[in-house]
């Protein structure tokens, strides 16, 4: 490969200016100028495909609509009501709370598609509720709330998946089923790292709620466990898209909030739009970026260049996916999860192809991978943000969330060698494969 | 006639950027009605629609290019921040100067480009509605405009050791 050429002018570029600070989605578009500049081409290329990009990626309509009913849905706190229903549920056991919080986050998974929606809306709740009277540690409340809200997006719906469809062209509704075992996979992990921890540390158990008061508890989470019904029903009922699914979503956390909580009107309601609008703009550019980038990478054949490689590698399906997951997991340490999904998953999927890997599983998978990196430091998103609503130190937290993140990556290697965890379900509802 | 005063200036940019905000906010929203509307005619009036699809793509198209040229605070970008929050905020200002002005100048170098390209889309239409290809493509143009003219605040701001103002792990939605 030539050190000097378009291309890799291009990629310094983009790595300069992102190093130095400049949003990626402007980077990437930086550097797509400078390489039709110099290859000598047409500079409304990057225009172009940005342009048509977004006006054909329909699909990704789903991901504000999912933004704006992931805020909707923390406004209305119908969250709130299902701790009860959890505590119900699973309270009874050694380490009752920690377990509540896993549970709570899968019914949320079936809710939103964002583990970052997931611990704003039930993260303070959950660490307050497990931190009261000094009954759990801080740091161990804060790293099991984060490494929960990590189900979110792998339980459908689910916000990188529609990503990952845009960019190997498979369907949404498949890639989220895909995601349904694989998630309940990585909860029964937490919950046994929990249990572990739980005799361990002598965690308190809660006191059994009578059975005369479930009846109650239900009815008052049922608004929130509705959704996933709704979501989920509508989806593989045949009845909506799962585009048009997230637009219901919206419309009925809106009504719930309304009209059954009514816990919010018109002022709250504007800035919940103007927070998921501006969401929108933020993934939006970095997803036109991609676009622009994209665009050059084809053009240099690079995710055939890979390939070529690859392929004098020898490699089997196995061993590919090996080092495709451990390069995701050091990238997650360092970078963001959409950049990764948009940027380096493309470079793969033709060798994933070629290799016959179905990339129905091939998505689940590297989403589960880059999904764990919201948890790994030094760059772990979620990590942050537990750190600040809890007020733990990171250093802490990053100690306590090392068994989850241990028990996570060999739910990983369960789903990465044995295909059917992902595409049984995809299969029973259709799925060719 | 005199010169408006600086605070009347702030006023009215601030004004600008409420209305920025609401037209971001309305194309979320019109963009959700879209697909209410088609719910809604093909269940209940049994009337599938065509044209929701196709406007639902220009409102996130524009909500997009739109947003990031009027609405985004800095501290809401996607950024590579792992590195770059580790610094002072005077070493964060020269960065801002320095990516800034690459920033800018390849803006400007494809800009008549991207303008000539835009235009010459005047012969061609949307599928379904029939709307100007060159109107719905031209929140590019606006687009590269604003951020030109937004970098160059940013290198004005680094130059006096001002850095944007950031705030580490914002902007990612998943």
């Amino acid at each position: 490969m030539n050190l000097f050429s378009p291309f890799a002018m291009a990629i310094y570029t983009i790595a300069g200016l992102g190093l130095l600070g400049l949003p990626i989605g402007y980077s990437m578009i930086a550097g797509s100028i400078l390489y039709l500049l110099l290859a000598g081409l047409d500079l409304a290329t990057t225009a172009e495909q940005v342009l048509n990009g977004l006006m054909s990626s329909y699909v990704l309509l789903a991901v504000p609509l999912f933004l704006f009913s992931a805020e909707l849905m923390n406004l209305s706190k119908m969250t709130d009501h299902l701790l009860g229903f959890c505590d119900m549920l699973v309270g009874r056991f050694k380490g009752g709370l920690g377990h509540i919080n896993v549970v709570q986050s899968i019914i949320f998974s079936g809710m939103s598609g964002s583990a970052i929606a997931d611990l704003a809306g039930t993260g303070k709740i959950s660490i307050d509720m497990m931190t009261k009277n000094n009954r759990y540690p801080v740091s161990y409340a804060a790293a099991i709330t984060a490494a929960s809200a990590v189900i979110g997006p792998i339980i459908p719906p689910s916000i990188p998946m529609v990503v990952y469809a845009l960019i190997s062209d498979t369907s949404v509704g498949y890639l989220f089923i895909g995601g349904v075992i694989p998630g309940f996979l990585m909860a029964f992990a937490q919950m046994g790292v929990n249990s572990y921890m739980a005799h361990k540390h002598n965690f308190p158990v809660e006191k059994p709620i009578p059975i005369r008061e479930w009846p109650g508890i239900t009815w008052k989470a049922t608004p929130a466990l509705l959704m996933p019904v709704i979501l989920l029903g509508g989806i593989y009922g045949g009845v909506v898209t799962p585009t048009e699914a997230a637009a219901v979503a919206a419309a009925y956390a809106y009504i719930v909030g309304i009209f059954w909580y009514r816990n919010f009107g018109w002022r709250e309601t504007h800035g919940a739009i103007l927070t998921s609008a501006r969401q929108t703009a933020s993934i939006g550019m970095l997803i036109a970026g991609a676009l622009a980038f994209n665009y050059v990478v084809t053009v240099e054949q690079i995710p055939l260049f890979v390939k070529g490689l690859l392929a004098g590698y020898d490699l089997s399906p196995g061993w590919f996916l090996f080092w495709v997951n451990v390069i995701l997991l050091l990238l997650g340490c360092v970078l963001e999860g959409t950049t990764i999904i948009l940027v380096i998953l493309p470079i793969f999927i033709p060798t994933a192809v070629a290799l016959g890997i179905d990339l129905v599983h091939f998505g689940n998978v590297a989403i589960f991978n880059i999904m764990i990196g919201l948890i790994t430091p030094p760059y772990g998103l979620l990590l942050f943000i537990v750190s600040s609503i809890s007020g733990a130190p990171l250093r802490h937290i990053i100690r306590d969330s090392m068994p989850f993140v241990f028990a996570m990556i060999i739910a990983l290697i369960i789903i990465t060698y044995v295909p059917e965890t992902v595409l049984w379900l995809p299969k029973l509802m259709g799925y060719k494969g | 006639m005199t010169l408006p005063s600086r605070t009347q200036l702030v006023e009215v940019l601030r004004w600008l950027r409420r209305r920025a905000d609401d037209v971001c906010g309305f194309l979320l929203v019109a963009m959700f009605m879209c697909f209410m509307i088609q719910i809604v005619a093909r269940y209940v009036f049994n009337y599938p629609l065509g044209w929701t699809d196709e406007v639902s793509v220009i409102f996130w198209t524009w909500g997009t290019l739109f947003g990031a040229a009027f609405c985004l605070r800095e501290r809401e970008e996607v950024r590579f921040d792992i590195f770059y929050s580790s610094m002072s905020e005077k070493t964060r200002a020269r960065f801002a100067v320095v990516t800034g002005i690459v920033f800018i100048v390849l803006l400007v170098i494809a800009m008549p480009a991207v303008y000539k390209y835009v235009t010459f889309l005047k012969v061609e239409k949307t599928a379904y509605l029939g709307i100007r290809l060159d109107y719905v493509y031209s929140i590019y143009v606006v687009f590269s405009i604003a951020a030109i003219v937004r970098y160059s605040v940013l290198v004005y701001d680094g130059l006096k050791g001002r850095a944007p103002d950031i705030q580490v792990g914002s902007g990612s939605v998943i």
